[in-house]
């Protein structure tokens, strides 16, 4: 084993030019995958957490089919119990109470349906961000139950200003018209064209009067930490509620798109790994078998002297396995620098334009490196360079002697 | 019983385009323990194949070969591999060695494939070098060696296997008439030190006057 692993390693020295190149090809492609997964990981991560910060949160509790349909009668009662049971959950960060209806809203001039929520302003703070995308004005205060936020898009469409009067029109819980004045006090600026269109924020007080809700809500939004971890946070959150009637919902659930585009951001991925597969093992392949053919005669006079079929085998496949793990050591160093020096500085893609930023990602880019894609990523490489030497090597270990001596190079 | 019998050998080579070569018709010769022979032959008269086929690298169309008696044309090739290694030493016409190998470790790979222990590999392949005037070389890799000092370690590479019999296809075929002189002393003085067995081929007049029998060889057949 020790020879033929120093035969193998001496031959990826004998051709240094040869072995370089494949070995700068692993690495390069290994770096460039590694960096792209970090990149692309980084974005959809960004992209979750912008998202969910910015209104929806990363968890939703409603009454059971509020999701598809929204409506007053699917409410939460008892909030106060469920709040401190939250709070008693681990790994839950935050929450906030919020109603949620569609209403009319009219200036003097025009009117627009709009999706109005109802919101604590002090305890919104700690789940979403909406109180740092007012643009004009400020955002609501406790116990100022007549104050609205609109969107900036709403706000030219209403011809409204702040401190001027919206007036609001519902249906309230019980079947009766509401209807209430409120006052402009801040302009909601998300780039998220259908909340800065549509949307209108009273605090949660004045929902609950408007819709005489009492003391009721639609919606527990919800703060965990890490978007990885969500999916455990829900399963206890089920269990818990169990029986309950109510459902309980991730971003993805919450939103469809996004889980969607995530999605196609690991099938775009996994494409991209497939053509560097490809690639890789036609690199290896090539290298070995020029190689393997190189030798002929050396390996016909090996099996002269008795060197068994299998050993021809193992002398090949290290020699590959060499190239590979060499490649794949650089391809993991550089990947890592490329992620982390990336990771901490950020990519600034603020030259595409604000394409970026509609899609919640932001303009800067932070890559994050997860250890099993590089474990994945790396363990291919060892993987399709021990298999591309499989045809070499068996050319190799099938010459006939007598033939492969005749051979001269 | 004859040391190697190779009785009555025929061998035929399938050729391109329907016509196929008889390259040997009917060899029967005996080689004893502790020959020093030659098999000579004009270009094409078929030493190679013949010495091929003694050395269990190829089979012959008809006929058997036994050793001590045992007949090695039935032996399955996975098995011909094993019976090479520990009965045949070889040695080519040229570049015989695992180019990223030195000297040493060329001979030690021998017994490597033997699981000789590897204490006794270092020990033998020294003492071989050395014998064969390579104390010097050992740790030379064979692109930093004359042809005749690789054919030296060759040969002792072929003896460090404690083979039944060391053949040899046209060993001094690249060397010099000097060299070639001085391989074939060695190999005789091998011989009569050790009692190794060798069979050499050549075309060579003054290499086959080294040889203490001469099987010569025409158009496939033994003529002596
Ligand atoms: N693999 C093969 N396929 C077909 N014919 C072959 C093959 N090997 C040898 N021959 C033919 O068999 C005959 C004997 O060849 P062989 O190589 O044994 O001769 P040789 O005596 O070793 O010649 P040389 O001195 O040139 O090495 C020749 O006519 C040759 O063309
Ligand atoms: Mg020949």
């Amino acid at each position: 084993m020790k020879t033929f692993a120093k035969i193998a390693w001496r031959n990826i020295t004998r051709n240094k030019s040869r072995s370089l190149i494949t070995i700068s090809a692993i690495a390069i492609g290994l770096g460039a995958l590694i960096f792209v997964r970090a990149f692309v990981d980084g974005a959809d991560i960004q992209m979750i957490q912008n998202y969910t910060d910015l209104i929806s949160g990363q968890l939703q509790i409603h009454a059971d089919g509020f999701q598809k349909k929204m409506g007053l009668e699917r409410n939460i009662p008892d909030p106060a119990k469920i709040a401190s049971e939250l709070s008693a959950t681990p790994g839950i960060i935050a929450s906030s109470k919020k109603i949620k209806n569609y209403v009319l809203v009219s200036s003097t001039e025009q009117s627009s349906g709009v999706l109005l929520i109802g919101i604590d302003p002090q305890k919104e703070r700690a789940v979403t961000t909406l109180h740092k995308h007012i643009r004009k004005g400020e955002f609501l205060s406790e116990g100022k139950d007549d104050q609205i936020i609109l969107g900036k898009d709403l706000l030219e469409i209403l011809n409204v200003g702040i401190g001027d009067k919206v007036v609001i029109m519902a249906q309230g819980a019980d079947g009766s018209l509401a209807s209430g004045a409120y006052r402009v006090c801040g302009a909601l600026d998300t780039g998220a064209e259908e909340i800065d269109k549509g949307m209108a924020i009273i605090t949660l007080a004045a929902a609950g009067k408007l819709f005489v809700l009492e003391d009721r809500v639609s919606e527990f939004t919800i703060r965990a930490g890490d978007v990885y971890k969500l999916d455990d946070i829900s399963r206890r959150l089920k269990d818990k509620f169990n029986g309950r009637n109510f459902e309980i919902l991730t971003w993805k659930d919450i939103s469809p798109i996004l889980a969607q585009t995530i999605e196609f951001d690991k099938v775009f991925f996994d494409l991209l790994l497939a053509i560097f597969v490809l690639v890789v093992s036609i690199g290896i392949l090539n290298t070995i078998l020029m190689s393997v053919l190189e030798r002929t005669r050396e390996f016909g006079i090996m099996l002269a002297l008795g060197t068994k079929g299998k050993q021809i085998v193992l002398m090949v496949a290290l020699e590959s396995i060499f190239l590979g793990f060499i490649g794949t050591v650089f391809g993991l160093i550089l990947g890592i620098i490329s992620a982390l020096y990336l990771g901490w500085h950020g990519i600034d893609l603020s030259i595409f334009g604000k394409v970026f930023e509609g899609w919640y990602i932001g303009s800067i880019v932070y890559p994050r490196l997860f250890f099993r894609n590089m474990l994945l990523s790396s363990s291919i490489v060892l993987i399709i360079s021990t298999i591309a030497a499989l045809y070499p090597a068996w050319k190799a270990a099938s010459l006939k002697p007598v033939d492969a001596i005749r051979h001269f190079n | 019983m004859a040391f190697i019998e190779i009785k009555n050998v025929f061998k035929t080579y399938a050729e391109i385009a329907g016509i196929s070569t008889l390259a040997l018709n009917g060899v029967t010769l005996n080689i004893e323990k502790g020959d020093f022979a030659a098999i000579a032959g004009p270009s094409g008269s078929g030493k190679t194949t013949l010495l091929n086929i003694i050395g269990a690298l190829d089979k012959p169309t008809t006929g058997q070969i036994y050793y001590e008696g045992a007949d090695i044309t039935n032996i399955s090739i996975n098995r011909l591999a094993d019976f090479r290694l520990h009965q045949i030493g070889f040695v080519f016409q040229a570049y015989n060695l695992i180019n990223v190998l030195t000297a040493l470790e060329n001979v030690e790979y021998i017994m490597l494939l033997q699981n000789r222990p590897c204490e006794e590999r270092t020990r033998r392949a020294t003492e071989l070098l050395a014998r064969v005037g390579l104390a010097d070389f050992m740790h030379r890799r064979p692109s930093q060696m004359s042809g005749g000092q690789q054919q030296r370690v060759a040969v002792a590479r072929a003896i460090a296997a404690r083979p039944k019999v060391v053949l040899a296809d046209e060993p001094t075929a690249n060397l010099d008439s000097k060299t070639a002189g001085e391989l074939l002393d060695l190999m005789k003085e091998l011989n009569k030190e050790k009692g190794v067995t060798f069979l050499f081929s050549t075309h060579d007049k003054m290499v086959m006057d080294k040889a203490d029998k001469i099987f010569h060889v025409k158009d496939g057949s033994i003529i002596n």
